[in-house]
């Protein structure tokens, strides 16, 4: 498949972040902070209305966005910024695209964005074609 | 005249070590799972999600998310917030494969910003390796410590 700089890739949704996944994510990190647990201390701290999604979820959105854009690719490198919170029940999608072409390696800015509030992760990344 | 010369100097946390005793592996198991959650299936070539290169490091570097805060003076309940993350991969991350963790504090700064007043930002960096010491990554992780002692 050829590549152009330029090129956008192809989006990827995610149409409800779950509150279920949070909880998954919470012991695949060992990490039971309660802002992405339980909404009442989303609430007492003044954070939201809703649970918070873990950062490195919004991360994996992007790397999956990158995956699904290069088949057989692989990732050497990325970099990504933290914006905003990403919520229970948010619609986020992830955009992107090719910003440097060098022998294989093609080099790709991308965004998160949800639903009214805009962008809340962005970032850089080098995939291996 | 800085504009931070009323505070004290962010905690000297620097060169702390975060190497890591625990043996962290990708089980199929789990890697099915955590690709479900994000809205993808898990790759059929052995290859593990490449978001386990923040899991594995958090889960087995040498300090708790807790301990990491509490070496820079923080309270872990007041809140760190992600401010970045980077990864470089060496290779690619393996269902099945043990890894261990080494890394070290590089930087605790304070500052001042105009959303979140007083903040120390914290850059630390985590290394993933195979059990006979082969690197597979290198990770730069930046978070924000908002110092609400010193709101004014």
């Amino acid at each position: 498949m050829s590549h152009a700089v330029g090129d956008m890739l192809p989006p990827f949704t995610i149409e409800s972040v779950s509150p279920q996944a949070m909880q998954q994510w919470a012991v695949f990190l060992a990490d039971p902070n309660p802002i992405h647990l339980d909404v009442e201390v989303v609430k007492a701290k003044g954070l939201g209305d809703r649970v918070i999604n873990q950062g490195p979820i919004n991360v994996a959105y992007m790397m999956n966005m990158l995956m699904r854009a290069f088949p057989g690719g692989r990732i050497k490198a990325m970099d990504s910024r933290f914006l905003d919170n990403v919520y229970g029940g948010d619609r986020a999608v992830v955009t992107g695209k090719i910003a440097a072409i060098e022998g294989n390696a093609v080099t790709c800015e991308f965004s998160l964005d949800v639903d009214g509030r805009g962008t809340v992760n962005s970032g850089t990344a080098t995939v291996e074609t | 005249m800085s504009d931070l010369d009323d505070l004290p100097p962010a905690p000297d946390a620097a060169g702390t070590s975060l190497d890591g005793e625990k043996v962290f592996t990708i089980t199929a198991e789990e890697n099915a799972a955590l690709c479900r959650s994000t809205g993808i299936e898990p790759a059929a070539d052995g290859s593990a999600h490449p978001i386990y290169y923040y899991i594995a490091t958090q889960v087995a570097m040498g300090k708790t998310v807790a301990g990491v805060c509490e070496a820079c003076e923080f309270d872990v309940e007041d809140g760190p917030m992600m401010g970045s993350s980077g990864v470089r991969f060496d290779a690619p991350l393996k269902v099945g494969e043990n890894y261990r963790v080494t890394g070290e504090i590089l930087s605790l700064v304070r500052k001042r910003s105009r959303k979140l007043g007083v903040m120390d930002v914290l850059t630390y960096r985590l290394r993933l390796h195979m059990l006979d010491g082969t690197q597979v990554l290198e990770t730069d992780n930046v978070w924000v410590l908002p110092r609400k002692e010193f709101a004014a």
